[in-house]
């Protein structure tokens, strides 16, 4: 009687823990799984269909091994192979098939093995799913993440050029240029008296060209230099930096009685030394391009989204609106030299260091009045690579 | 130091130097100076330290007075040479004058750390090269006490 009973009771017991996992089963996305001795699958959930498309019986009567395997290497395989020889668990193998349609999809799988009540070995029983959107993303993440590496090793090996380029500037290509100068100047110095002035003015064609050839290499060592010698960011007092800035400015303030105001300045981070250059060139360009009146240049500083947006107005003679893009292009000059002297390196080196700190530089203007440059500096830094 | 004009012997100047233009423009240089002097002209850093060895042709080389040291050299390049000499207890007491055209913060750096007794940058312009020239000339061979020559 009590036997009967218990058994009815784990009958019962057994049949509604069986009813729930079947409901479960159906529920998941996961599938259940079931091997008999011989590891073929005797039993598949409909989790698979749904999850893979796969109908369960087209895996009933397979062992795993019957279904090619991709995406494995060996060791890890053959690893799995001797688990399941020596009857162990399994947890979390991986693995990608290719379905009829050719697709691929990966799964992981973990299992235990079963045994009779005479610890004969029955087979295993387990849970799969699907990972096919992990391994995507994953697979996408490694190829991002190569992909990253091998521009950082470009960017590395570009810089590396590019110091070299600055020291073959800096040497090589001065050398020749000596020596045009100097034996042009050495030839009027000893037979200048017997040359007619035309011959003199020829040569002074060539040394003023090696003189002005010399300032367009200097120059674009310094444009060169501001990303590959900058130093790091750290944090600069706005006001000292200006103040460095006009004491390098001092003998073009004095000549032309220029008037400089500015708000309070805040603390930014950045590279010191490349913002002094920064403010310098900026105000020392309004001081170059004055117009009739006595320049006046306020240095304002207002906060933006984040970022530090310093202005410097100008009343000089003002940039037409079509010209507001190719002022920051290396050696674009919009005058003659006769009129105003330079390269026209000043701006592109404004925007190099403003790029280099991530920010941005523009300009506001308008013909005969005035202008106004502006940069943002964002507050919180990390070097941005150009 | 005793009165060079005349009575003293020249006054020997080995050039290390790579370009012919630059020798000749030294020369020039030098030929407007007040100094009396020998200038010597080795082509590149092996050749410096065949003249300084006295090996091969040089076997008759008078001891320079004064180096003047272009950094790119062929075959063996300044600072090499800069530091052999600055290692060798025999040669190391002869001022080496860095005259070169980098200007390279590096290449400064280097050269005084390896000893060298001064860095000079060669000017592009004409005139203020045989100015630096001079001046080389005038300091280390007239206003500066030399170390007596070894007796070898």
């Amino acid at each position: 009687m009590i036997d009967i009973t218990e058994r009815r009771e784990a009958e019962k017991a057994w049949q509604g823990s069986e009813a729930r996992f079947r409901a479960l089963s159906g529920l998941s996305s996961d599938w259940y799984w079931e091997q008999d001795e011989a590891l073929r699958f005797t039993a598949m959930s409909g989790g698979v269909f749904e999850s893979l498309g796969v109908r369960p019986e087209e895996f009933i009567g397979k062992s795993r091994w019957e279904l090619p395997i991709v995406g494995v290497s060996e060791a890890v395989l053959e690893a799995h192979r001797a688990a399941l020889e020596a009857r162990k668990p399994f947890q979390d193998f991986e693995f990608g098939r290719r379905d009829a349609a050719g697709r691929m999809y990966y799964v992981s799988t973990s299992g235990q093995p079963v045994f009779d009540e005479d610890g004969g070995f029955k087979g295993y029983r387990g849970v799969g799913k699907d990972i096919t959107g992990r391994k995507t993303a994953e697979t996408a993440l490694r190829q991002a993440h190569d992909q990253l590496a091998l521009k950082a090793q470009e960017l590395a090996r570009s810089n590396d050029e590019l110091q070299q380029f600055a020291y073959v500037a800096s040497h090589d290509l001065q050398e020749p240029l000596r020596m045009i100068s100097s034996y042009t100047q050495l030839l009027m110095r000893r037979y200048g008296s017997k040359l007619d002035q035309d011959a003199k003015e020829f040569t002074d064609f060539i040394v003023d060209g090696a003189a002005r050839m010399k300032q367009l290499i200097e120059d674009l060592l310094a444009y060169s230099r501001v990303g590959t010698r900058g130093s790091e960011f750290k944090p600069a007092d706005g006001e000292a930096v200006l103040y460095k800035a006009l004491a390098n400015l001092r003998a073009a303030t004095e000549a032309s009685g220029a008037a400089i105001t500015h708000d309070p300045l805040p603390t930014l981070t950045a590279d010191e030394s490349q913002l002094v250059q920064l403010l310098q060139n900026l105000i020392g360009n309004a001081i170059k391009f004055k117009g009739s009146e006595t320049p006046r240049i306020h240095v304002g500083a207002k906060e933006e989204d984040g970022a530090w947006v310093l202005s410097i107005k100008d009343n000089g003679i003002g940039i037409d609106p079509q010209y507001f893009e190719r002022i920051f292009i290396l050696f674009q000059r919009l005058h003659g030299k006769a009129e105003y002297p330079g390269t026209g390196i000043g701006l592109a080196i404004c925007k190099k260091i403003v790029d280099r700190h991530g920010g941005r530089i523009w300009v506001e203007s308008k013909l005969g009045h005035g202008c106004c440059f502006y940069f943002s500096l964002p507050k919180t830094q990390r070097e941005a690579h150009s | 130091m005793t009165d060079r004009e005349g009575v003293a012997p020249p006054v020997e100047i080995l050039l290390v130097e790579d370009n012919p233009g630059d020798v000749r423009l030294t020369k020039e240089a030098l030929k407007e100076g007040k100094v009396y002097s020998n200038l010597h002209w080795a082509k590149d850093g092996v050749e410096a330290l065949e003249f300084l060895r006295r090996q091969g042709k040089h076997a008759s080389a008078s001891r320079p007075d004064i180096i003047l040291l272009d950094l790119n050299l062929p075959k063996k390049d300044g600072r090499e040479v800069l530091a052999i000499i600055k290692s060798d207890d025999q040669l190391k007491q002869i001022p080496v004058v860095v005259l070169t055209t980098s200007k390279a913060e590096e290449d400064v750096l280097r050269s005084y750390e390896l000893h060298a007794n001064c860095y000079v940058t060669k000017p592009v312009d004409l005139e203020q090269f045989i100015r630096v020239v001079k001046s080389i000339d005038r300091f280390w061979l007239t206003v500066v006490t030399l170390p007596p020559a070894k007796p070898q």
